[in-house]
């Protein structure tokens, strides 16, 4: 088992890496990080000696005199001057501890322009609806998928995979789009969009429930568009576990039919079921951005529209730098479970 | 994969099921929809589509014309009234020294609803002129619109927008001894009965008339009236914020639409499946190699890194699907490919072929990667969806490209310029109709394609 893990985190590892690097050097192509740090070094060193005594005194000329020299030193020292493989190596060790600049435009809400903290500040907005969107369609998803194993071939089986096969194909926000109009314009009982109320309630009491009717549509939304496919795919697995000769012979020596579906049909498709997740796991934190931009959600995906719109390429980067680490965390944990459900992993015979 | 499945299994299947044909019928329906954009629109959209002053004849956000069948009052459509359609009468006063012009012009107005807008545009070819601007309602009443001194060339009163049009036509009212409605708009003043008060307005149906009456101190003075009375609905599909036809662009954008989710999802399977097969075929440390390539691709969050490319690089269309088949070199189908590649490679045959000589490149690609196609065709057939769904999500982002009419580019107007809000739905419906339409198409003959494709093999 340990074996097993060891192999993966490594895997996951030179995938943070490798989907970092990739990032790196799109940006840097055109010289874009080495322009944006510039500017930085730039900015900061006239702030500083704005405040310098007699800087005033000296004309335009000699202020950038002195101003281009002190870049020259820090770029010198910061090693900008460095062959292009070199810098992007330091920026890799940069992105992966997350030192991630500053922004150009955007600031957080607490007023810091450092990329990390306004990221920071946005990602539990975005655990919060996905990871209860997440959990929620997975367990209804399976129940359903459960039931209609038990008849397959019925009609609730067959309608419903014509709805999990339409709801597939089309993504969560697009749906997003549909229920607003629906829900929130002609209907009129939920929000448009956003997450508290302007302004927001006093009480924390209150606070929870105007959370919670903000969060309603985009919950509903993200379950409706994706518990279908996910179903499916359980259905799927466990009719053809079903249909394996051991479960035959678990009937056949006369096992209770509950038992042989926990035992004999549930406990093998568990580990293909982990696989299937963590791929549509990865889309889904992909098709997150969207769907929360579509709702006006506060989390990531919406700095990351504002990010592109305001063209704020310091944050675009360090968002698809999070990205990945998202992406490798779930994939982790994912595997972690594998790894305990799979018998062959955890007695460490794979 | 009991027996080889070959192409002629895949149109079977397809043809077989009613799923299949369902879907079939509706992709035949959207690929004449986008022949028929070649037919019905002659011109260059790409280059009109945002230029302004080609769609200025029609009206803004209007609905499209169909909704007067499912309703009583109907909606109005817009009378344009040109040039030739004005009466002209123009006279020199010597003795003044001065020269007038008077254009007249009636049209008929039968509609319940009334108009969104109303524009007159006035040539004048002369140094200036002194213009008074009268509309005369069908019971007679005479209102001045407007009253003043046009410069040479185009002018244009917004008779909808302008404040002091609302002055004059307050100021005539009062005159006349009417009723002057606060806070209503010109287009409703004009086209009501003002001599009683009202509590909710109906247009008066009946012959309206606009007079320009011009003067000039130039003997050769001449002008131009255009009058355009907008309507609230336009064409098969509505038009938006700026005026468009949408149904110009939703045409439009179903060719760009098909062809970017097809040649994306073509190319992305083709590569992957080719180098699944590779991978088990050549085996030892290629398939190592490609195997750990895939486990990094398939975790590489995908869509940021193409937001990054396309925030810096500023990509149309065409050079998106490129970076989009780069970043899809590896994935899903390598895997199977290479799983069911490992499968056909114990089969007779390919032992029949190794031991009669046949080179290795040829059992790859005439005996093996032929076996592989159903699978193939499936899911080229599955990934369509979502590779159209990709360029509407760019869009939303406001990544797409600028230039081209895209049902994403459509829907992510629609959704900025508050179609959502303010519950205008033929603009975020229609397109997005047909793109669910066209998902669901290939989703549905994907469904036929899951008998050829054994469900077993997609399994690792």
């Amino acid at each position: 088992m340990l074996k097993y893990l060891a192999k993966r985190i490594a895997l996951l590892f030179v995938t943070l890496i490798v989907a970092m690097y990739l990032t790196i050097i799109i940006a840097n192509a055109g010289g874009l990080i080495d322009n944006i740090l510039k500017a930085q070094l730039r900015y900061e060193i006239a702030s500083s000696l704005a405040r310098a005594p007699g800087w005033s005194q000296l004309n335009e000329e000699e202020q950038r005199k002195i101003i281009d020299e002190r870049l020259q030193a820090a770029i010198q020292a910061k090693g900008l001057d460095r062959p292009f493989l070199e810098r992007t190596f330091r920026y890799l060790v940069d992105a992966l501890t997350l030192n991630l600049g500053r922004a150009l435009f955007i600031t957080s809400a607490s007023g810091s322009k450092t990329v990390s903290d306004i990221i920071i500040e946005r990602l539990p907005q975005t655990v919060l609806l996905f990871t209860t969107g997440t959990i929620l369609y997975s367990i209804i998803g399976l129940l359903i998928g459960l039931y209609m194993a038990r008849r397959p071939g019925g009609f609730f089986d067959k309608a419903f995979s014509v709805f999990a096969i339409v709801t597939q194909v089309i993504p969560p926000w697009f749906f997003g789009i549909l229920f607003i109009m629906v829900f929130a314009y002609y209907l009129g009982v939920t929000p448009f969009g956003g997450m508290v109320s302007v302004p927001p309630p006093r009480d924390p009491l209150g606070y929870v429930l105007d959370i919670a009717y903000h969060m309603a549509l985009p919950l509903f939304t993200w379950i409706f568009s994706l518990f279908g496919a996910w179903a499916y795919i359980a259905r799927n697995l466990i009719v053809q576990i079903a249909e394996e000769d051991f479960v035959n012979t678990a009937k056949a020596k006369g096992l209770p039919e509950n038992m042989v579906m926990r035992r004999h049909v549930l406990r093998p498709s568990l580990p293909p079921i982990i696989t299937v997740i963590s791929l549509s796991l990865i889309a889904s934190w992909q098709g997150a951005i969207i769907t929360e931009t579509v709702f006006n959600w506060p989390g990531l995906g919406t700095l990351f529209y504002q990010a592109i719109n305001s063209l704020d390429a310091p944050v675009v980067i360090g968002l698809t730098v999070i990205y990945a680490y998202l992406l490798v965390a779930t994939v982790l944990i994912l595997d972690l479970i594998y790894s305990i459900l799979d018998p062959r992993i955890r007695s460490g015979r794979v | 994969m009991s027996r080889p499945g070959g192409l002629q299994d895949v149109v079977d299947a397809v043809l077989r099921s009613k799923t299949g044909i369902i879907g079939l019928s509706i992709l035949i329906a959207i690929t004449v929809l986008s022949t028929l954009a070649l037919v019905y629109v002659p011109f260059d959209v790409a280059r009109e589509w945002n230029n302004p002053s080609f769609w200025q004849y029609n009206p803004r956000l209007a609905l499209p014309s169909w909704v007067n069948t499912f309703i009583s009052g109907k909606f109005p459509e817009t009378i344009i009234i040109s040039n030739d359609s004005f009466r002209k009468y123009s006279y020199y006063l010597d003795i003044a020294g001065l020269k007038y012009c008077i254009l007249e012009a009636e049209f008929l107005y039968p509609y319940k609803d009334f108009p969104s807008e109303l524009r007159l545009s006035l040539y004048v070819d002369t140094e200036g002129a002194f213009v008074t601007i009268r509309w005369i309602q069908p019971s007679g009443v005479d209102i001045i619109i407007w009253k003043g001194s046009f410069k040479q060339g185009l002018n244009t009163v917004y008779i909808s927008r302008q404040i002091d049009v609302r002055e004059y036509i307050r100021d005539s009212l009062k005159r006349l001894n009417l009723t002057v409605p606060s806070m209503v708009n010109p287009e409703v003043i004009l086209f009501m009965d003002n001599s009683v008060a009202h509590s909710e307005f109906t247009p008066v149906n009946g012959r309206y008339k606009v007079r320009v009456e011009a003067v000039s101190s130039d003997p050769y003075a001449d002008i131009k009236a255009e009058l355009i009375v907008y309507g609230k609905v336009y064409g098969l599909a509505g038009t938006d914020d700026k005026r468009r036809d949408l149904f110009v662009g939703l045409v439009w954008g179903a060719p760009i639409a098909l062809a970017f989710g097809l040649l994306a999802a073509v190319a992305t399977n083709f590569i992957q499946t080719l180098v699944g097969s590779l991978s088990a075929w050549y085996g030892g440390l290629i398939d190592e190699v490609i195997q750990r390539i895939t486990d990094v691709y398939m975790i590489i969050p995908f869509l940021p890194i193409l937001i990054t490319i396309s925030v810096i690089y500023r990509i149309d269309i065409w050079t998106l699907l490129i970076v989009v088949v780069g970043l899809s070199l590896f994935g899903g189908a390598t895997k199977t490919a290479r799983s069911m590649t490992f499968q056909i490679m114990g089969e007779q045959y390919i032992e029949a072929a190794i031991s009669y000589g046949a080179s290795r490149r040829r059992i790859l690609f005439l005996y093996i990667l032929p076996r592989l196609m159903p699978y193939t065709m499936a899911n080229i057939v599955l990934s369509v969806p979502g590779y159209v769904f990709l360029e509407a999500a760019l869009s939303v982002l406001g990544l797409g490209d600028p230039m081209m009419p895209t049902w994403g580019k459509i829907i992510s107007d629609a959704y900025s310029g508050g179609a959502v809000v303010h519950g205008l739905w033929w603009w975020i419906l229609l397109p997005s109709a047909l793109i669910i339409l066209t998902a669901i198409s290939f989703a549905f003959i994907g469904l036929a394609l899951d008998k050829v494709v054994n469900p077993r093999l997609r399994e690792r």
